[in-house]
């Protein structure tokens, strides 16, 4: 009880002064925000080494009982463990050696992966592009119109098309976007809200 | 004081008090109609389905953690999480979660252990299905997509902050056949979460799982200071158009 209290009267206290540091000029509330928020990237690294054992566990348990995939299981830890090698003895991740396993490994990887989205792009497409209702009806409408009027070509075939698309990207979309942004930023107050007040406490049971 | 902070200042204390009339208005009993969102119906059911199927459901809570601008979307997916986990409790069968910021790997931890607080033995066990998988997104798409690959999964529940990996992410569990719930609130990854999931929360909607699931009467008041101070956002603009249209 006494530790449930005491969670929420500093998770409390901390939120305010950090929200207050939003809105206050002053040195001492600065200062107290900055330290705060100080602490809890010192917290977001532990979270890291805790991850890392997640990592581990997951993996060597993996291997143990020789799970489907097991062989994958040793390269990621094989892989983690030359990184970190790597970064240890070369003076951690800033070192040359390190940007370079992360320039002609990482990255290529990751473009390359992303690059994939093209084609999921087209599927994903063809699967929505399927009128089931009104609404998938205007899906596909304005997708339509949107793809015919960035290709040169459809200029040639009727000259308004490229202003349609215009107008379609410039007013209902960007209403539609701003509409939602207005949504998600009242959620996000009532969210922060609920956590400030002490009526949402994830921290404690 | 600048022009953002005043403005802020002044959302949140007009926003306060509707929060609270709302909220003790529902504490008394005062439940008002929820519009039906069938993404949630789909949720209260994705367990039951995993049981019979003897599959897993997969809980992807997406690239965000719980110490930055995309928290909220985070604590959102948390909440979806509370509510499968308390579900889970009941049939043996802990949710597959998965994220990419090792902050939220301790929260969902904490999540999974929480239904079973006399139980150490299943508590550990349950924690252990919260994975860390990587922070780049890329690296966190690639590790999901393996999962999925490996693991028998039933449905696949995407809900919290996410960029494009989303797409590769609700492709592959379509490839698979595997149902789908997504969520997101960034306005360039919905189409992806719409033309991807069988069920789509939609922006704000996600963060009502806590209304809609657990029926949480504040979670309820806020949904209604919410609607109330759209109206009053709305009603503002109109009025400041017309103004300036005048002078």
């Amino acid at each position: 009880m006494v530790n449930r209290i005491l969670s929420t009267v500093v998770a409390m206290a901390v939120g305010l002064l950090v929200l207050a540091d939003f809105f206050v000029n002053s040195n001492l509330v600065d200062t107290l925000g900055l330290y705060l928020i100080r602490t809890a990237s010192v917290v977001a690294a532990f979270a890291l080494v805790f991850g890392m054992i997640n990592v581990l566990t997951v993996h060597l348990g993996k291997i143990y009982s020789r799970d489907k995939g097991w062989g994958y299981s040793m390269v990621l830890l094989g892989a983690l463990f030359f990184t970190l090698g790597i970064g240890i003895l070369t003076g951690g991740p800033a070192s040359p050696q390190v940007q370079g396993l992360f320039e002609t490994v990482l990255f290529p990887l990751e473009a390359t992966l992303f690059s994939l989205l093209a084609f999921f792009t087209v599927t994903a497409a063809y699967r929505a592009f399927r009128v089931k209702s009104f609404e998938t009806g205007l899906f596909v409408a304005a997708g339509i119109i949107v793809l015919l009027g960035q290709v040169p070509v459809a200029a040639m075939l009727w000259d308004q098309l490229p202003v349609i698309k215009d107008w379609m990207l410039d007013v209902p979309a960007l209403a539609g976007a701003r509409g939602i942004l207005l949504g998600v930023a009242l959620g996000t107050l009532a969210t922060g809200l609920r956590v400030l007040l002490g009526i949402d406490r994830p921290y404690v049971d | 004081m600048n022009e953002t902070q005043l403005a802020l200042l002044l959302f949140i204390v007009v926003f306060l008090p509707i929060f609270y009339i709302s909220g003790r208005r529902v504490q008394e009993g005062n439940f008002p109609d929820l519009r039906p969102i069938p993404a949630f119906d789909a949720l209260r059911g994705v367990m039951a389905r995993a049981i019979e199927t003897g599959r897993r459901v997969h809980v992807g809570l997406g690239i965000g953690g719980i110490s930055g601008y995309m928290t909220a979307d985070s604590l959102a997916g948390l909440s979806v999480l509370e509510y499968l986990a308390n579900q889970s409790a009941a049939t043996g069968v802990p949710p597959l979660v998965t994220m990419a910021d090792p902050t939220l790997l301790i929260a969902a931890q904490d999540v999974m252990r929480r239904p079973y607080r006399d139980d150490w033995g299943e508590a550990a066990n349950a924690m252990r299905h919260a994975r860390w998988i990587a922070p780049e997104p890329a690296a966190y798409a690639a590790g999901v997509l393996g999962m999925l690959g490996s693991e028998a999964v039933d449905a696949n529940v995407l809900i919290g902050a996410f960029g494009d990996e989303y797409l590769l992410l609700g492709e592959a569990a379509n490839r698979k056949k595997i149902s789908s719930v997504g969520g997101a609130s960034d306005p360039n990854v919905l189409p992806f979460v719409f033309a991807s999931a069988d069920y789509a929360l939609m922006g704000e909607d996600m963060y009502a799982a806590g209304a809609y699931l657990a029926q949480k009467p504040w979670h309820i008041g806020s949904l209604l200071a919410q609607d109330l101070m759209r109206w009053v956002i709305v009603a503002t603009i109109i009025v400041l158009v017309v103004i300036k249209s005048l002078i």
